[in-house]
């Protein structure tokens, strides 16, 4: 099982740091595909929750400073005059990452049963997640609201690239638990204790 | 939830806790480091790109070849005549230097960088450069092209720095329009599509037409020096209930950047090779 974490977490971890790579597509009104949500609904559908955390940590602190935007809010010497501010706090992804992944791994039961199509909804939903709460987030420090077709595209476009991403996803990883002795599905324990509630 | 589920939480929640009351300059600090660990993966990537770029782009056709060889002999004829001509005024410079006692005003040089990669959240409009502390970059310093201002640095590692753009929300320049007596500030729009920007605080009754070229006001203590083209009006300004704005097209094609320089404070004007 740590053999599969530890693949999980490095698959996310890269996906983060060849993110740039990846350019904004002119065609979708500049959005991009995201590699890694696909990768996080994955591991936490898959782990038990104590592995999940550590996922949701690892992928949320590196996102963080992946992605940490130091900026002046008033004017072009404010920084001068107060030292650096950051838009979005390191930390603000870890925290929403777990929430995120906490909330995903609820439905593992049903996944471990063979509800593979699961990952691909999850995949979408975490991706939008994400970038509305980012948006909502920078539009509270830059005071001021709008939503316009562009930002539409934009959280729209990638959660689908997602859907779209989390089948090979999924057929990489599912391979790779099963090589790393770790299958995904309900364990026969599992199954009695489902059963158990059933009756 | 098991027990281990509840530790573990517990244990998460308190990491988290740590991380989100760190100072932001120890945040910018440890991404520097994150971005240092990383930048030398961009700096294959960009090298293997340009490997590609100039292979394909390299095989022209002769017909291509014979045409530019005549266009490049024209214009060095042109330069030829330009030369003689500002070496005239040189001279005349000179003369009026030592007449005046005059000092030189640009202290500075240009350090030339390569972009190595692009920013990979969808809010923001940053890229990284391959210079950094070791060459005399640090956080707020100027980068622009022949072309115009790109941006402001901001978290700098030792060989890359980030770039935060012209066309973000956050990288704000204060400006004044050619032909016309007032100045804005200039900041990108939030998500627009073709990175245009937007100048704020325009007065009402300000006259400006499309057209106009716009250029860095440099007020006191601020990151960009006075001068520096930073792009062109697009249109008549817009009245808002405070102020007046207008839309401008960036000088500098940001979204297509290969090189740029950074201006650092030094003793003379010189670019670095």
């Amino acid at each position: 099982m740590m053999a599969f974490f530890v693949l999980l977490l490095l698959t996310s971890l890269a996906a983060q740091v060849l993110q740039p790579l990846v350019p904004p597509i002119a065609a979708l009104h500049g959005a991009r595909i995201l590699l890694f949500p696909a990768v996080l609904a994955y591991g936490s559908l898959a782990l038990p929750y104590p592995l999940v955390l550590a996922l949701a940590f690892a992928t949320g602190i590196c996102w963080d400073l992946l992605t940490l935007q130091v900026v002046t809010l008033s004017a072009e010497t404010a920084m001068r005059l107060s030292g650096p501010l950051v838009e979005i706090s390191a930390g603000t992804h870890v925290m929403l990452f777990g929430v995120l992944c906490t909330i995903i791994h609820g439905l593992r039961p049903l996944f471990l049963r063979g509800r593979w199509e699961l990952h691909v909804l999850v995949s979408g939903l975490s991706t939008a997640g994400l970038l509305v709460v980012e948006y909502l987030l920078i539009s509270l420090k830059r005071r001021g609201f709008e939503m316009t077709p562009v930002i539409w595209w934009r959280i729209a476009a990638p959660a689908v690239g997602s859907m779209l991403l989390a089948p090979f996803v999924f057929g990489v990883f599912h391979l790779a638990a099963h090589l790393c002795g770790f299958p995904v599905r309900e364990q026969p324990r599992e199954r009695e204790a489902h059963a158990l509630r059933a009756i | 939830m098991t027990r281990a589920g509840l530790i573990a939480l517990a244990v998460f929640l308190i990491a988290a806790g740590i991380i989100l009351s760190l100072k932001p300059a120890t945040q910018q600090r440890l991404a520097a480091a994150l971005q240092a660990s990383v930048a030398p993966v961009f700096t294959l990537g960009s090298n293997a790109k340009d490997k590609v770029t100039a292979y394909t782009t390299g095989v022209k056709k002769l017909e291509e070849l014979e045409r530019e060889n005549a266009d490049m002999k024209k214009e060095n004829r042109r330069l030829q005549e330009a030369g003689l001509l500002l070496s005239g005024l040189e001279e005349e410079n000179a003369k009026l230097r030592v007449a005046l006692d005059f000092k030189q005003r640009s202290k500075f040089r240009l350090v030339p960088a390569r972009v190595i990669a692009r920013e990979s959240g969808t809010w923001w409009h940053s890229l990284l450069i391959d210079r950094g502390e070791a060459d005399g970059i640090v956080s707020d310093m100027p980068v622009l092209t022949d072309a115009g201002v790109v941006g402001k640095t901001t978290t700098v590692s030792a060989r890359s720095a980030t770039v935060l753009l012209i066309a973000d929300e956050n990288c704000k320049v204060a400006v004044t329009i050619e032909g016309a007596k007032e100045q804005g500030i200039l900041s990108g729009a939030r998500a627009s599509e073709n990175q245009e920007l937007i100048i704020r605080f325009l007065p009402k009754s300000a006259e400006i037409k499309a057209g106009q070229k716009v250029h860095s006001s440099g007020v006191t203590g601020g990151v960009f020096p006075a001068g520096l083209l930073v792009g062109e009006v697009l249109e008549e300004p817009k009245a808002s209930t405070l102020d007046a704005q207008v839309r401008v097209k960036p000088a500098v094609q940001l979204s297509q950047l290969e090189n740029v320089f950074v201006i650092v404070p030094g003793k003379e004007a010189v670019v670095e090779r």
